[in-house]
């Protein structure tokens, strides 16, 4: 195609050993909405970010406007016109709307000082064109709601003269009344010419508002046609026609007269996540899959007593039900959270430390620091934890060891019931494998485990039970005997 | 230790580095002064040290924990006060030994309360409270130093076999907080919840109670310090333990410990205070003008620690 604004020939990118593209071709025109949809962990950011320049590619060309081009960093891409709004807002939410519009480019008056008049004026002339004149542009952006901000994002990228405009899971936060605001405004620019990148999750949006699907599965594109000759049931198809990378697992029937170790009768918090009713007994292995957003860490949080609890009621057998995270640990629960990095280790403790935190808050004051060493000396030879001592700081380990040395502080607690939030995120296959084979082991021994995935595979290898969250709602609760992916993944999309 | 892990332990500990001043200072002073090496002149010493170290212990363990208390310096004027009215009100010392630690006590806890319930930024909390308490301290006193000579300011000025009382006082509670730093449950927690307050909660430590004993605990050694300080005068002045707060910051900083929180040993904060105390007694002895004390000691601390990041910069690239 010679009329393309932006045309990908051949995208490769590596994070380590990791392959994440393997040669991407992807073309765009001006004028075109182009909805990129695949699975968590398909390469769709990554992708997108090397379009804007925010990654290096390992290889391929990008042809911009006819003209082969390497974007240095963002910077270059943006003044190509090359504009990526990012899930994560990114307004300056203590500066003025205005201020943010036109951020690093402030128009100055001979004096010197900003012309605030002219840039108010301008600032609503801009707000005007994405259908927020409401929007005062003098008051304080952070004052602004998600969707507002949001708009104003738009806004902003006006001002630097989008001519490719990415939207990463725009309406993640939207009311369906605040997203239908923001498909009319991309309709206005898409009628003005600019080019438009659209990830979502919400098949009804993209259905909605895109010309064309592109579907990644293990950064390869495998689908890529006009929204007109696409099907919902084809997509899921594209996303997830890949053989297992595992064979399933050996998972043993829980029998109905197991002891039931949690109950949860329509629990919710207040809007996130909820009402979710299920049995956990002794040995079952709980997966809970959903995309990103729908509400799978809050609901481990509102189990472990963190999140309080709005609505419904938790039973365990002895009682005793947690109000925050110190007494979940006391009552035998033991979390492993999501993002090792920010939830999980002490980086400056020692590994036996690391592993030893949780088991301490239930003992007496004085510490055995032998009795900790030699529990960590076994937890290092039973998960094969890769360390020089265990003085050794915990963040001078890979992120696969640090992840084994979290696990082994939820089993040095001792709990009945295992809650772990993402446990192989970021870890390398060999690791994935012996977290696995761990936990498999523990639930013949009688240990019930509850785990969020947002891999399908590893949810219907590991899990004797499979809950799928989809906005909150719980969509699935289902004994993992015959479920496909393609089961999971309506329930997950579904719109409870 | 071999020869390879002392060079390590001299290029990547902060203690170390101060450790080799402190040991400097000494060696010059005592050639440098013919009275520094005198049993008086050493007693001074070790009281000029006691307070600032035992106060720094406190101190220590709420910089551990990732916060600042500014207030120490108004309590020790508080509870000087204190101890001498409330002895001299009841006729018993024992009580106003009491009094002492506990407004102390009573101050580290509301810090602890008001970072943790109202979730106010520790520097502004503790800036407060250092208005509050050097305020009450004036208003009860109505601006007047006050007579304390009974026995409870022995422990001040005491000695026993020629050691300052207070300097005993100061090692045997080394001693403990040490223990309880590094062989206690709360003592690790307060590490853990320096290091990082979020993974720790999610690993089941009680991060607000953990705050709140660490000011307690802070609150409380800044009480026995006004004790020392207003005992060794004989005399509780209102303004007692004005700017202190800066000194006990500035000896749990070359003592090693990260302000960012989470690092820093117990040993190493005792150096600290040893070398500000020492280098306050070189400048006497040596005849040099006060006001470069003050000087000094700020540049020592800017010393202390840019050596210190320059090495661990190296050992982390």
């Amino acid at each position: 195609m010679t009329d393309c604004l932006l045309s990908a020939r051949g995208i490769a990118k590596s994070f380590d050993q990791n392959r994440v593209l393997h040669g991407v071709d992807f073309d765009i025109s001006a004028g075109e909405v182009v909805a990129l949809l695949g699975e968590n962990g398909a390469g769709k950011s990554t992708f997108v970010n090397i379009l804007s320049g925010a990654l290096p590619r390992d290889g391929g060309t990008i042809r911009w406007s006819g003209e082969e081009t390497v974007f240095r960093d963002t910077r270059a891409a943006l003044d190509a016109g090359i504009i990526h709004i990012h899930q994560e807002l990114s307004l300056i939410s203590s500066l003025s709307v205005m201020e943010n519009l036109f951020i690093g480019d402030y128009m100055t008056g001979r004096s010197g000082f900003i012309d605030r008049k002219a840039l108010a004026a301008r600032a609503r002339e801009l707000l005007a064109r994405v259908g927020a004149a409401h929007i005062d542009p003098r008051v304080e952006a952070g004052s602004l709601s998600t969707a507002e901000q949001q708009i104003v994002e738009i806004a902003k990228a006006l001002a630097r003269n989008a001519r490719l405009l990415i939207l990463d899971e725009p309406t993640a936060s939207l009311t369906p009344h605040e997203a239908e605001a923001l498909f009319a405004i991309v309709r206005d620019l898409r009628a003005n010419g600019v080019a438009i990148i659209f990830i979502s999750h919400r098949f009804d949006e993209v259905f909605a508002i895109s010309d064309r699907v592109v579907v990644l599965r293990d950064g390869r594109v495998v689908g890529d046609r006009p929204v007109a000759e696409t099907t919902r049931a084809g997509i899921i198809a594209d996303m997830t026609g890949r053989a297992f990378t595992f064979d399933a697992l050996d998972r043993p029937a829980i029998s109905a007269d197991a002891p039931i170790r949690l109950k949860a009768e329509a629990i919710a918090d207040k809007g996130r996540v909820g009402p979710v009713s299920f049995d956990l007994r002794k040995g079952e292995i709980l997966g809970i899959f959903g995309l990103v957003g729908a509400g799978r860490t809050e609901l481990l949080e509102l189990l472990c007593g963190i999140r309080p609890l709005a609505v419904g009621s938790i039973m365990r057998p002895d009682g005793v039900v947690p109000g925050n995270s110190t007494e979940a640990w006391k009552s035998g629960l033991a979390l492993l959270p999501e993002g090792r990095k920010t939830n999980g280790i002490l980086p400056s403790l020692s590994l036996a430390e690391n592993v030893a935190v949780a088991k301490r808050q239930k003992s007496g004051g004085i510490l055995d620091l032998g009795a900790e060493k030699s529990l960590f000396a076994r937890f290092r030879d039973s998960l094969g934890i890769v360390s020089s001592g265990p003085d050794q700081p915990i963040r001078r380990l890979s992120g696969g060891n640090q992840q084994k040395v979290i696990f082994a502080r939820c089993l040095a607690s001792e709990p009945d019931i295992l809650f772990l939030d993402e446990p192989t995120h970021g870890v390398d296959v060999r690791t994935k494998a012996d977290i696995y084979k761990q936990i498999q082991d523990l639930a013949k021994k009688g240990m019930s485990v509850i785990f969020v995935s947002s891999e399908l595979p590893e949810v219907l290898a590991l899990a004797s039970t499979v809950m799928v969250l989809s906005r909150g709602r719980q969509t699935m609760l289902a004994a993992n005997q015959g479920l496909t992916e393609n089961d999971v993944l309506t329930a997950a999309f579904a719109q409870a | 230790m071999t020869g390879s892990t002392v060079v390590r332990f001299v290029r990547t500990r902060r203690e170390a580095t101060v450790l080799a001043m402190l040991i400097l200072v000494f060696i010059g002073l005592t050639f440098a002064s013919e009275f520094f090496l005198t049993g008086r002149n050493l007693s001074n010493v070790a009281r000029q040290i006691s307070v600032v170290g035992i106060v720094a212990l406190g101190q220590a363990l709420v910089i551990i924990a990732g916060g600042i208390d500014l207030s120490v310096g108004s309590v020790i004027g508080l509870s000087a006060v204190t101890a001498a009215i409330v002895s001299a009100m009841t006729g018993m010392p024992s009580v106003g030994i009491a009094g002492a630690i506990g407004i102390g006590m009573a101050i580290g806890f509301a810090n602890g309360v008001l970072i943790t319930k109202l979730r106010i930024n520790p520097f502004i909390t503790t800036l407060g409270t250092l208005s509050i308490a050097r305020g009450a301290a004036l208003l009860i006193t109505n601006g007047n130093p006050q007579r304390f000579d009974n026995w409870a300011a022995y422990l001040g000025y005491g000695k026993i076999a020629g050691v300052p009382v207070q300097f005993i006082l100061l090692v045997a509670l080394t001693i403990l907080v040490w223990l309880f730093a590094t062989r206690t449950r709360w003592g690790r927690n307060v590490y853990a919840v320096g290091d990082n307050a979020r993974a720790a909660r999610l690993a089941g430590i009680d991060v607000a109670r953990t705050r709140i004993l660490v000011f307690t605990v802070s609150g409380s050694l800044a009480g026995l310090g006004g004790l020392l300080l207003g005992g060794m005068l004989t005399n509780a002045n209102p303004n007692l333990g004005l700017g202190y707060e800066l000194d006990v910051i500035a000896a749990v900083i070359l003592g090693g410990v990260a302000l960012s929180g989470g690092r820093g040993s117990i040993g190493g904060v005792v150096i600290g205070a040893a070398l500000i105390g020492l280098l306050r007694n070189a400048f006497v002895l040596l005849n040099v003008s006060g006001y470069w004390q003050t000087i000094t000691i700020g540049l020592v601390v800017i010393l202390a620690v840019g050596a210190d990041s320059l090495n661990r910069r190296s050992e982390e690239d």
